[in-house]
């Protein structure tokens, strides 16, 4: 749980009130969205207690349904890490690392509209959470990409400065280098992947 | 919307995490998650007060499963009782099934209300006494005592689960009954502890092709041969054991083609069915997934013959309950003894009846504030937009925290059993 930006409930409540029609870049920001919720709950099922297999299994399709509708860069064959959870083989997390690695590559190249998949009737995408974007592009994108990147998902509602930041590990916005999200994420990251 | 708040069960030990009335409906048994199992008994009804029916009051308490650490996997097995199964009574003697996670154990509740005194070589307090001091010989006799009721583990069947068991099913046969985890199913013989027969393995060779899982599975009430088990994507498969001893091939599969209409990311996971039981009649299953109840007839795999919604009105709220966990919530189902009702939980301390006969349908609340004894249950409803009545609730008013999972249908009459969170309610239909 990514600590105090974590998104309330009543916040997700009103804006489901509101209409919200499908643009491209409302959509990606639903599809973000519930890839952060995911992999939320992934990592939170790492716990004392042999994490629930249905659930597991019910994230890691849903996953691949995100994956699916997202545009996506050819992937790169990279061997899956397993990730064990005791002496079960639970390694079916390395294919959500290999998502993610498939995911990080497609921001890599500038974006294209979706796909127009499913018909998400009546929901409302919640507003992309700036922390997890944050630190996915600082972390993984290159300074030419970030500007391309940006343009395609509309951050007026939330952002707090007039403009993005300028390329570099951001200072004081909500996730400097070093500060309590930031080594949240890089842990999540690194266990995912097995790095 | 209510967030779930964890802080408002209080003791969490007491969460009621099964519910499971007997063949005669004369003992009500509950698990909870601290590894009880606690036993109610219904009143004689005595002749001076035939209108008051039988009260159900504590017969037995006792601590069936342990928390226990898996030291090879480091990993805590829960003490949790996740299913009680009754065997039909042979003697004077009750006798059930409950499970945890990972091991399944036979118990025998039975009456003690005489003891033997006497004894020969023993004293009162049972210390041996000297032989030199025994000058005579005398027979032991059994004298009255208080009445005890004893529960004593008769069984234990251990180490048949990689997986977390989720069903077990005592067979027609009385003599044998499967467990099912999340990938496997195995058969069991009462008598024999340390061997079990596995009768369905979905397990892929490589688990990272893994899909779909084992949600629920179920003996045919007349035919010992056949059972259900359905999955996390939405499928039932019965299978015949005499076709052949590894049912990995099914002899029907039933499952409902999807409404384009009402697809979206978490179509897969609402259609995770999280209970199955068939009707006592036995041509029937009734099937519970997220947000409906199902009737399947068994000659019939392509569709159910009737959907009851449960509700509807969380469709638009999936993404929020996705979020918070609620989503992954299973439900039971139940039928009534003629099989004409059928009875589930919601949120909100909400339960749902649906008459099939009629189709009628209503909603209960099981709450304390209801709940004074002899008082009749009112109808609740819930608004699911524009203006809002009275007596209705609004959708965003629901808590999400007091969920009915486990509901229990006497097996002839008219008598319920709903565990709200820590706590039960049994409701009798009001005597004319």
């Amino acid at each position: 749980m990514v600590g105090g930006l974590k998104r309330k409930h009543s916040d997700l409540e009103e804006e489901e009130e509101e209409r919200w029609e499908w643009s491209p870049a409302g959509l990606r920001s639903y599809q973000q969205a519930l890839l952060r919720i995911s992999l939320d709950k992934v990592q939170r099922s790492l716990g004392p207690r042999a994490p629930s297999l249905r659930r597991h299994v019910l994230i890691h399709n849903t996953l691949q349904q995100l994956q699916a509708t997202l545009p996506l860069a050819p992937a790169p064959a990279l061997p899956p890490e397993p990730l064990f959870l005791g002496e079960e083989d639970f390694s079916l997390s390395a294919t959500i690392g290999s998502i993610l690695r498939e995911l990080e590559t497609s921001m890599d190249e500038s974006p294209q509209n979706p796909v127009a998949p499913l018909s998400l009737q009546n929901e409302v995408p919640p507003q992309p959470d700036p922390v997890f974007l944050e630190a996915l592009s600082s972390r993984y994108l290159g300074d030419s990409g970030l500007d391309d990147f940006f343009l395609d998902i509309d951050t007026s509602v939330v952002e707090k400065e007039p403009a993005w930041a300028p390329p570099e590990p951001p200072h004081n916005l909500f996730c400097a280098p070093g500060s309590w999200e930031w080594n949240e994420l890089d842990h999540i990251m690194e266990i995912i992947l097995g790095s | 919307m209510n967030y779930p708040d964890e802080n408002t069960y209080g003791n969490k030990a007491d969460i009621i995490s099964t519910v499971e009335f007997n063949h005669t409906g004369e003992l009500l048994a509950t698990g909870d998650k601290g590894g009880r199992v606690v036993i109610f008994q219904r009143e004689q009804e005595s002749k001076n007060q035939i209108h008051r029916r039988g009260e159900y009051n504590v017969y037995s308490t006792f601590q069936s499963h342990e928390p226990e650490f898996d030291y090879l996997k480091s990993l805590e097995i829960e003490e949790k009782i996740n299913k009680i199964r009754w065997l039909p009574q042979q003697n004077a003697a009750y006798f059930l099934l409950s499970t945890n996670d990972k091991t399944v154990k036979l118990w025998k509740v039975s009456e003690r209300d005489k003891r033997p005194e006497g004894y020969n070589l023993k004293d009162e307090e049972g210390r041996l006494r000297d032989p030199a001091t025994i000058t005579t010989l005398r027979v032991p006799v059994l004298r009255p005592m208080d009445l005890m009721v004893e529960a004593t583990p008769r069984r234990v069947f251990a180490n048949a689960h990689t997986y977390h068991i989720n069903s077990i099913s005592v067979n027609s046969d009385y003599e044998t009954y499967m467990s099912a985890d999340d990938l496997r199913i195995n058969l069991w013989n009462f008598e024999i502890t340390n061997q079990s027969f596995n009768i369905v393995d979905i397990k892929p060779a490589n688990m990272e092709e893994l899909t779909e899982v084992i949600t629920a599975a179920e003996f045919h009430p007349h035919h010992c041969n056949t059972f259900v088990y359905s999955s996390s994507k939405g499928t039932i498969r019965l299978c015949d054991m005499r076709a052949s001893a590894l049912c990995d091939r099914h002899t029907k599969f039933f499952e409902e083609p999807e409404d384009p209409s009402n697809r979206s990311f978490f179509s897969e996971i609402i259609s995770s069915i999280s209970d199955v039981k068939f009707s006592h009649s036995g041509r029937y299953i009734m099937t519970r997934d997220y947000l409906t109840v199902k009737v399947w007839d068994l000659n019939m795999e392509n569709r159910p013959i009737e959907t009851y919604q449960v509700h509807d009105y969380l469709r638009s709220k999936l993404c929020s309950l996705y979020e918070n966990d609620c989503i992954f919530d299973k439900f039971e189902c139940v039928w009534n003894g003629s099989d004409s009702v059928i009875m589930t939980g919601s949120y909100n301390n909400f339960f749902r009846m649906f008459d099939r006969n009629t189709k009628r349908d209503v909603t209960l609340e099981a709450s304390r504030e209801n709940s004074k004894p002899r008082a009749i249950l009112k109808p609740r409803k819930v608004c699911v937009g524009g203006k809002r009545r009275k007596d209705e609730i609004s959708v965003d008013s629901l808590d999400f925290s007091k969920k009915i999972l486990h509901t229990a249908w006497h097996p002839s009459e008219n008598i319920i059993a709903v565990a709200a969170t820590n706590n039960l309610y049994i409701f009798q239909d009001k005597v004319n």
